[in-house]
């Protein structure tokens, strides 16, 4: 059993594998067969990315990837502290709508987002970009604190109100500080979600504020088929996406299903 | 019970998330479904808030082959990687659920092609898929098997997809049923043996009606994503040969940002987002029947 386990995965490793080392490989050598195991490392694809236009959309994409993260969390955190203890009558719209939100077609923001865009001047900016990317993000931060809030008993910030604190430094002192773990593993999947969009940026990104997948792509269609520099412009997006994945392996669930299940 | 001001606390707490929700995402909404009832013609600016004729693009919904075509196409992609993701995804997670420190830590590798940004994942199949530089490609041509390009081949091109699509989201199901799985009460399976149950009718009696619940879920999460397939078609196949691999969403796409009928790609869009939001509210309404299992 161990065995046909092992083998399965290396199976289901080997076409990522494949990438990982072609990054690493002279054009010529890509284009070898049978491959050698030992070949010539080179760093050449990475230096022509460093020279390249792939350098600032590598940035764009950090600078947009964040900003959204941080601005979801600091709108969405108390929204989803208020709505784990105060239950309203329109919770199940709320859900519904947040839901829908987070699992509609990308396509139907960006139509309407492209055309609001041509009048704000916010196409081909990184403004642009950071807005859309709220309408996932901020449903995100909601769905996966609010569960994380209701196993906190209200008995915490209970005593701290008997104590003569207000609601908002019974939040601030005595919930925020407990929710660590929660809002690292909401910040981080924010983020990612953000890193590795391709459809709005693709739409609603000219040259200015273009992001890193977008920027790899281009590899493929107007400077001929450069793999080296595909693979390792690639392998440069997906290095901060494994990281940060196996840090939250434990959230991956709740967060990739809205939080309909706890993983 | 609580006091007037932390009622007033909580709704200053979600106020601001809601309003912002209504501008990003209803607002939007509102103005795709506005945009739905013009015949809005980028090439033709007056065309913009002319509501002259409202159905007109609903209309052509109904007398458009290609869009019935990409109909057809997107059920066949659905089908194939949710069933796929669902047989895989389960078969791998029952292998794996057997105590080991070894298979705890594969199952961290198992997860790498669902975390890896889409867009890499298209592109390490563009190398697969691509003869000459593909080690699949060289290894069928090392055993004297002459094997056509199958992105670019009609028979093959849509297996293609559903094949790249399989690989990377059978992990999903995997994670979802690994989870369910640690709810499993030992003691049903302590019982089920101790009546001499053997492996195969544990696993058919006991575990799968328990973990049905999240299989469904699985099901439907997958569902909705395979309606929003973009970067393997972009990538691999945009939507080729002819329209084999087009599906709806990559048809809506193009009748937007390639031929400029914004019109007419949302009349589409509205249609694909009212199925999302009707799977949705299905998959709300089986999580809370799911939750009861555990």
């Amino acid at each position: 059993m161990q065995a046909l386990a092992i083998v399965l995965a290396l199976l289901a490793l080997a076409p990522f594998l494949w990438l990982l080392v072609m990054s690493f490989k002279t054009n010529a050598e890509i284009f070898r067969f049978p491959p050698r195991l030992f070949f010539p490392v080179t760093l050449d694809n990475y230096a022509a990315l460093w020279t390249s236009n792939f350098r600032s959309s590598f940035a764009n994409s950090l600078i947009v990837s964040t900003v959204s993260t941080v601005v979801s969390l600091v709108i969405g955190v108390p929204a989803a502290y208020a709505l784990s203890r105060w239950t309203t009558r329109s919770g199940a719209t709320i859900t519904l709508w947040i839901l829908a939100s987070r699992m509609a077609p990308p396509i139907a923001f960006t139509i309407p987002y492209f055309l609001a865009y041509r009048y704000l001047e916010l196409l081909d900016t990184l403004t642009g970009l950071i807005l859309i990317y709220l309408t996932t993000n901020l449903s995100l931060v909601i769905w996966m604190m609010r569960p994380f809030y209701d196993q906190l008993p209200r008995s915490l910030e209970e005593a701290a109100w008997i104590d003569g604190a207000t609601t908002w430094q019974g939040f601030t002192r005595i919930i925020l500080p407990l929710s660590g773990p929660g809002l690292a593993a909401t910040a981080i999947l924010c983020f990612l979600f953000a890193w590795n969009d391709f459809f709005f940026a693709l739409i609603l990104t000219r040259t200015e504020a273009m992001t890193a997948p977008v920027a790899v792509v281009n590899f493929m269609n107007y400077e001929g088929w450069e793999w080296g520099r595909i693979a390792a412009g690639g392998t440069m997006i997906m290095l901060p996406v494994l990281v940060f994945s196996f840090v939250v392996r434990r959230y991956l669930v709740s967060g990739l299903t809205g939080g309909a299940i706890k993983g | 019970m609580i006091s007037n001001r932390q009622r007033q606390f909580y709704a200053f707490c979600v106020a601001p998330s809601l309003a912002v929700l209504a501008i990003i995402t209803l607002l939007p909404a509102l103005y795709l479904l506005a945009t739905s009832f013009t015949p809005l013609n980028l090439t033709r600016p007056e065309t913009q808030w002319d509501f002259s004729q409202p159905l007109i693009s609903y209309g052509q919904l109904l007398v458009d082959d290609r869009l019935a075509n990409s109909v057809w196409v997107q059920i066949k992609l659905s089908f194939w990687t949710v069933s796929l993701q669902l047989l895989i995804g389960l078969g791998v997670a029952l292998l794996l659920n057997i105590k080991s420190r070894l298979l705890e830590a594969l199952r961290t590798v198992f997860l790498i092609p669902m975390v890896l940004p889409p867009i890499v994942v298209a592109i390490i199949w563009k190398v697969i898929y691509t003869p000459d530089i593909s080690p699949m490609h060289g290894l069928f041509k090392a055993i004297g098997w002459n094997v056509p390009a199958l992105i670019t081949n009609p028979d093959w091109a849509l297996t293609a997809i559903i094949i790249a699509d399989t690989w990377e989201w059978f992990p999903f199901t995997m994670l979802m049923v690994l989870a369910a799985l640690q709810m499993l009460p030992q003691e049903l399976l302590d019982a089920a043996k101790v009546d001499g149950a053997s492996p195969w009718q544990l696993t058919r009696h006991v575990t799968l009606p328990f973990i049905q619940g999240v299989l469904l879920v699985a099901g439907l999460f997958r569902l909705i994503d395979s309606i929003k397939a973009f970067p393997l078609i972009y990538i691999l196949t945009e939507g080729g040969p002819g329209s084999l691999t087009e599906v709806t969403n990559y048809y809506s796409f193009l009748q937007a940002f390639n031929f400029s009928y914004l019109g007419f790609s949302s009349a589409i869009t509205v249609v694909l987002l009212a199925a999302t939001i009707v799977l949705s509210w299905i998959i709300i309404r089986s999580v809370g029947w799911g939750t009861k299992i555990d």
